[in-house]
């Protein structure tokens, strides 16, 4: 097989395979010889913006991402394109390789019966309750804190291109890599990245994710003003889309409602201007037919058992915001950077289930007897939650909507002592280390302090140590850190059944 | 939610015996694992297969990517398109799902027809039949010289055809339709709503022809 040999437009080096790898919608893609890189040319010739378009990306958004503080944690949370080559008129980009954590290490059921092994975790096989319930083994499928972890990144990803002024335009379940085992997850096809002003869109999206406002205008000249094309408005669209796919497992607005004898004008309808929440509270024109799903399909394709409510306070909140209140108003619908903050606290609510069941872990809710929504399976005996206050400027400590919910193996994070600190790509190796740890003995809880040098028991009126512990009561109260920003927790017992 | 109904409509004449039948075969295992290996196909799609020579018969049902068996596919004798197109509409209109005031049906169904020559019976007939059948795109295939794409033009405008009929162009007209079915999750052109045409489909590799 030839190795053929380019430079790039910035003077790099580049080889590649002359065997085609693989073909997507626009692109031909082909191999380094190290496999360490592909090489993907363009099938039409490009007009001027288009390379203009190619040159920024490889260049001054790719700089001002990766090359700024943080830079480094950018790199597993996208797959960008590094340099632009040309050869007989064509234009081709040079992207990394996906990491091989992102292609099936087992495969499907049955000894992988569809023969999947080794290809790439395409986002729709995870997001469907069919294609999980038939065809995917629990080596696969990982579990609901993947799940949301998987979202967190997403959401902390597409918050940072909108930070740079850059719309992706064509979020789908196609566009972003996954892997539920590690809930990781990687944005690829970059290079289709749109600049409000300057860069428009190529396409308007991937069915299932194009917003109602684009898919309504879709008919109309692409140079009437009435029409609407991507932007980041529309991202926050396709992400809150892939956030509820990938904690459900079906798609938000695919519910029984026909709008039109003709499929065709039905899916226009359905995902445009009359699109409509299937779990909207007071409009259920559009609710799940249940007697319709398959065995396969249940519970996740049936809203009625796995409400979108069982994400928690905060994601229900972000939820109604995306698929009520902004669903055909674009400037309501939740940010990314409001995402991967509900996200990160919702985290912190999180229960193993002690059944072992397939979800494996839920949002605790205490504001009634908690159990599991997948497998019913109650919570047992008596759980710490702790409620987070932080001191503002006059000193009075006020509740920061956010609580952590204890379980055998929680850790306190650097995070939780103090509202100045947020988990993100700003976070020092010494500020990702934990703190503090809980551990159930004789059926009591206790905080093991390890790195709060100003941990503080208020109602015993004593300092916590660091390698001392406390006992958690119900009331108890800790400051954890005495600084501007201090956390100060308020303690709370719940009792789940028996 | 709706299925994608795919019917493939395939001449098995005296002229296809040897490497061109046995082409066929091996496309039709090819297309039923490429697309097991696609989630969205194996979520939506179902597939019937059609063939034709003296008669025409449903040689598989519309059935789902999993259940589906491949059919026993022998050559034949004569061509009997006209046949075949009637029987193509009857089994649409029994198979495929419409949509009811109360629930939504099956998506309108893709077609692809393959024949190597000149239509034996009253094609013109059949393809009035034919007509009457709600589908989305109808792609046909003039596989080799003696294809006749006129005929295939009066189907459909969507007509492609192979210069050859044998394994590797029979095998990259298989793999195209593969890639056509799982192109409904393509992304949408910024200029066309319209996906019934041609062009909404992934680009031909260069073993098949445009025909324009």
């Amino acid at each position: 097989m030839a190795v053929i040999r380019l430079t790039t437009t910035d003077g790099q080096p580049v080889e590649y395979e002359d065997e085609l790898i693989a073909q997507g919608g626009m692109k031909d893609v082909y191999f380094s010889p190290d496999r360490a890189y592909v090489v993907a040319f363009f099938r039409d010739p490009l007009d001027a913006q288009g390379q203009a378009r190619l040159r920024a990306i490889v260049g001054p958004y790719r700089q001002g991402i990766f090359e700024n503080e943080g830079g480094a944690y950018w790199r597993d949370l996208f797959c960008w394109p590094t340099a632009v080559v040309e050869q007989d008129g064509r234009t081709g980009v040079v992207v990394p390789v996906y990491q091989p954590t992102f292609f099936f290490a087992h495969g499907s059921v049955n000894d992988d019966m569809l023969g999947i092994k080794g290809k790439e975790k395409e986002g729709k096989w995870f997001a469907s309750a069919s294609n999980r319930a038939k065809y995917l083994p629990a080596e696969e499928k990982g579990n609901w804190l993947t799940h949301l972890q998987i979202c967190l990144m997403i959401s902390r990803a597409i918050r940072r291109l909108h930070a740079a002024g850059l719309a992706h335009s064509d979020l789908s379940y196609k566009n972003v890599l996954v892997d539920p085992v590690t809930g990781r997850a990687c944005v690829i096809d970059i290079d289709g990245l749109v600049v409000p002003g300057k860069f428009p869109p190529d396409v308007v999206g991937t069915p299932d994710f194009i917003a109602p406002e684009v898919v309504a205008t879709q008919h109309l000249e692409k140079t009437d003003p009435a029409r609407t094309l991507p932007s980041t408005l529309t991202d926050r669209h396709a992400l809150a889309v892939l956030i509820y796919m990938y904690l459900f497992y079906r798609h938000p607005l695919r519910g029984g409602k026909v709008h039109d004898m003709d499929p065709g004008q039905d899916e226009t309808l359905a995902m445009g201007e009359r699109a409509l929440f299937v779990e909207h509270p007071s409009d259920a024109s559009n609710r799940v037919r249940a007697e319709r799903l398959t065995p396969a399909q249940r519970p996740w394709g049936d809203p009625a058992s796995m409400p979108y409510t069982i994400a928690g306070p905060l994601l229900t909140d972000l939820f109604r915001k995306a698929f009520i209140d902004g669903l055909h108003a674009p400037l309501e619908r939740p940010t990314p950077s409001e995402w991967e903050s509900a996200l990160v606290r919702t985290i912190d609510m999180i229960q193993p289930c002690s059944n072992q069941c397939e979800m494996g872990w839920y949002v605790f809710d205490n504001t009634t007897k908690p159990r599991c929504p997948y497998c019913g399976t109650p919570y047992r005996g008596q759980l710490p939650v702790l409620n987070l206050y932080s001191s503002r400027h006059s000193g009075a400590y006020q509740p920061d909507n956010h609580r952590v919910m204890v379980w055998d193996g929680q850790s306190l994070f650097p995070w939780h002592v103090t509202r100045t600190l947020f988990p993100n790509e700003h976070l020092s190796a010494a500020e990702r280390k934990r703190v503090g740890y809980f551990q159930r003995h004789q059926g009591d809880w206790y905080l093991v302090n390890e790195a709060m040098p100003q941990m503080y028991d208020v109602g015993a009126k004593r300092d916590v140590p660091i390698g001392g512990y406390v006992k958690l009561l119900d009331g108890t109260q800790l400051l954890l850190s005495r600084e501007e920003g201090g956390r100060l927790v308020q303690v709370q017992l719940v009792l789940g059944e028996g | 939610m709706r299925r994608l109904p795919v019917y493939l409509v395939l001449d098995v004449s005296g002229s296809m015996q040897g490497e061109p039948i046995e082409a066929v075969r091996q496309g039709v295992q090819l297309l039923i694992s490429t697309l097991r290996k696609d989630p969205y196909a194996l979520e939506t799609a179902a597939l019937s297969v059609i063939l034709f020579d003296a008669k025409a018969r449903q040689a598989v049902p519309l059935t789902e990517l999993m259940a589906f068996q491949a059919p026993k596919i022998e050559a034949g004798s004569t061509t009997s398109l006209g046949a075949a197109l009637e029987l193509t509409k009857t089994c649409i209109e029994r198979e495929v799902q419409k949509t009811t005031a109360d629930a939504k049906g099956d998506w309108k169904p893709l077609v692809f027809i393959m024949t190597d020559g000149h239509p034996t019976d009253d094609w013109r007939r059949g393809l009035d039949v034919f007509r009457q059948a709600k589908t989305g795109l109808v792609i046909a295939c003039g596989a080799g010289p003696d294809a006749d794409t006129t005929v295939l033009k009066t189907i459909t405008e969507a007509v492609v055809s192979l210069d050859t009929a044998d394994s590797s162009t029979i095998g990259a007209f298989f793999k195209w339709v593969s890639a056509s079915i799982s192109t409904s999750s393509k992304k949408v052109d910024l200029t066309k709503a319209d996906s019934s045409e041609i062009n909404e489909l992934p680009p031909p590799p260069p073993q098949i022809n445009l025909v324009t």
